[in-house]
């Protein structure tokens, strides 16, 4: 059964310039602290999440709202599996996919067809089962006879659409979004945002990070709202928002 | 009851009962799953390697064979000069350089690499979550195809100067196998530790360029005083080498050559697995 339990989640991340990041200065440091008897630490740390604890079964579908900076992405990074957080209990059950950063994998030299294998690959697949899916994919993506190019001759909006139909190619059990992807032209945003929505319907569990409310309102139910990491509110979407906008406004 | 919890972890362990909480897992499951999982994804490993090799040859009409076009005109170059300078006869010199430069520079290019394998996939470990030590097998990948185009030199000179190769020569497979270990081993540590300070790499860089001068690639330990055999006796790089190379070059490598190795293997592995292992999840927050 697909779940995520996250248990006190903590993240920080140490922040490491160019000076504290050499073991010159990491000697010095102790020199340092030596002479002048301080053990005041260098490293600048920031906490991306606080003390999170969440629990989502399948059915939830929750929008993450905040302010910028505020540790969604981070939270859904956390759930997607990338951050193992230090403080804290992660348990995550099912197949997870993250639309993230889609085109990453992406080599410009290769041509499409060949993207399609290794992005595939980078998503889990085995070479075999990319090949079995390439032609689906293709047809999503529209791109026909450019698919035998190399994507560095590809627009911008058409390494979108490729990108987009591979990345949404499988169904997961858990679907984490960041913003929703805008893919290319009118005609191709409304065939994306349709498998999007086709998708968040089919997912157990549908993890949103999002600006917009209306949209946010559509797919979910539920609602976080992140305030310099921690959970500052959660519940019902139509509470959640009410009270969210009026601290806004106020 | 599939609602969405509080925060306040108090209300949520009443929820789930603590016996249900899920364990922090340790430092080692950790570890025994990147392993496993590592190798279950080896194909995208061999995409991503064989990529890399590819790439630095796109668009080029002579592509990868440039790797062994490139080393053999160095070779060719350099080996007369060397042999000139030794005063050793240039059909001895000039296989004896192909064998050791061919294999050294499969070893301090898996070095030199494995210092940037986490620092330049940054881009994977940071949206994706992927074993890391797949990023091991990616630079093995790599530098596998780049030593077979090389090798493709050490027949050519063989032939070229009428060269036999016995059967000793049987030996080097397992002697890849010992530096391979031992790099991947090396590679393990150096990734690690190289994300973290980066300075790190430039050090490595400067380890090798000392090693190669210290281990015998272009001369030989006969040609130096025996008091100062420990040199190479005692440089681990140069065992290294030699069970790869000498079998190619006819000779059997030295049982103390082989216990080099083997102490080698086991103080690597003993420093970069626990190492590895501890840091592993905090890769990630560093790069």
């Amino acid at each position: 059964m697909p779940a995520i339990d996250l248990v006190d989640v903590s993240v920080d991340f140490p922040i490491y310039t160019a000076q504290t990041r050499s073991i010159r200065t990491d000697l010095m440091r102790r020199i340092g602290g030596r002479i002048e008897h301080n053990a005041h630490k260098h490293t600048t740390v920031v906490q991306a999440l606080r003390h999170v604890s969440l629990s989502l079964r399948p059915g939830d579908r929750l929008g993450l709202i905040g302010p910028n900076g505020a540790g969604k992405s981070t939270l859904l990074r956390v759930m997607s599996g990338v951050y193992e957080p230090p403080g804290g209990v992660v348990r995550i059950e099912g197949k997870v996919s993250a639309l993230v950063d889609i085109t990453l994998g992406f080599d410009s030299e290769l041509s499409g067809y060949d993207n399609i294998i290794l992005r595939s690959v980078v998503l889990g697949a085995t070479i075999a089962q990319a090949r079995e899916r390439a032609p689906d994919i293709a047809e999503f993506s529209e791109l026909g006879e450019f698919l035998t190019l190399p994507i560095r001759t590809y627009s911008a909006g058409m390494i979108t659409r490729l990108a987009f139909a591979i990345s949404t190619a499988v169904q997961p059990d858990i679907l984490l979004l960041d913003e929703m992807v805008s893919a290319g032209d009118v005609h191709f945003s409304k065939k994306a945002r349709e498998r999007t929505l086709a998708m968040a319907e089919s997912a157990s569990i549908l993890v949103l990070a999002i600006h917009d409310t209306t949209t946010l309102r559509s797919f979910c139910d539920k609602a976080a709202v992140l305030r310099s990491g921690e959970i500052a509110d959660i519940g019902p979407i139509d509470e959640v928002l009410t009270r969210y906008e009026a601290s806004a406004a106020a | 009851m599939t609602d969405i919890r509080d925060e306040r972890l108090a209300g949520q362990l009443g929820e789930l009962g603590r016996a249900q909480l899920p364990q922090r897992p340790s430092y080692w499951t950790g570890f025994a799953r990147d392993l496993a999982e590592s190798f279950q994804r080896w194909q995208l490993w061999w995409l991503l390697g064989y990529n890399d090799v590819r790439q630095r040859y796109r668009r080029s009409r002579v592509g990868q064979l440039w790797i062994t076009i490139s080393m053999g005109i160095f070779i060719v170059a350099i080996g007369p000069v060397y042999a000139l300078l030794f005063n050793t006869e240039l059909k001895e010199f000039l296989p004896y350089l192909t064998v050791n430069i061919v294999v050294w520079g499969f070893i301090s290019s898996m070095i030199n690499d494995a210092c940037t394998a986490f620092i330049q996939a940054d881009g994977y470990i940071r949206q994706e979550r992927l074993p890391k030590i797949g990023f091991l097998y990616r630079i093995l990948v790599r530098n596998f195809l780049i030593l077979g185009h090389n090798a493709l030199l050490i027949p050519l000179v063989f032939m070229a100067f009428g060269k036999p190769v016995g059967s000793v020569a049987l030996l080097a497979i397992p002697g890849l196998i010992i530096v391979t270990v031992n790099c991947l081993l090396m590679a393990l540590f150096l990734a690690t530790i190289c994300a973290r300070f980066r300075d790190f790499p430039q050090i490595v860089t400067n380890v090798v360029q000392v090693a190669f001068f210290l281990t015998p690639i272009f001369w030989q330990k006969k040609q130096i005083l025996t008091d100062y055999h420990f040199v190479v006796d005692y440089n681990p790089f140069a065992s290294l080498l030699s069970v790869v190379s000498s079998p190619i070059l006819g000779k059997v490598p030295t049982m103390f050559e082989y216990g080099m190795c083997l102490v080698m293997t086991l103080v690597v592995g003993l420093v970069a697995v626990p190492f590895f292992a501890r840091f592993r999840a905090r890769i990630v927050y560093w790069l």
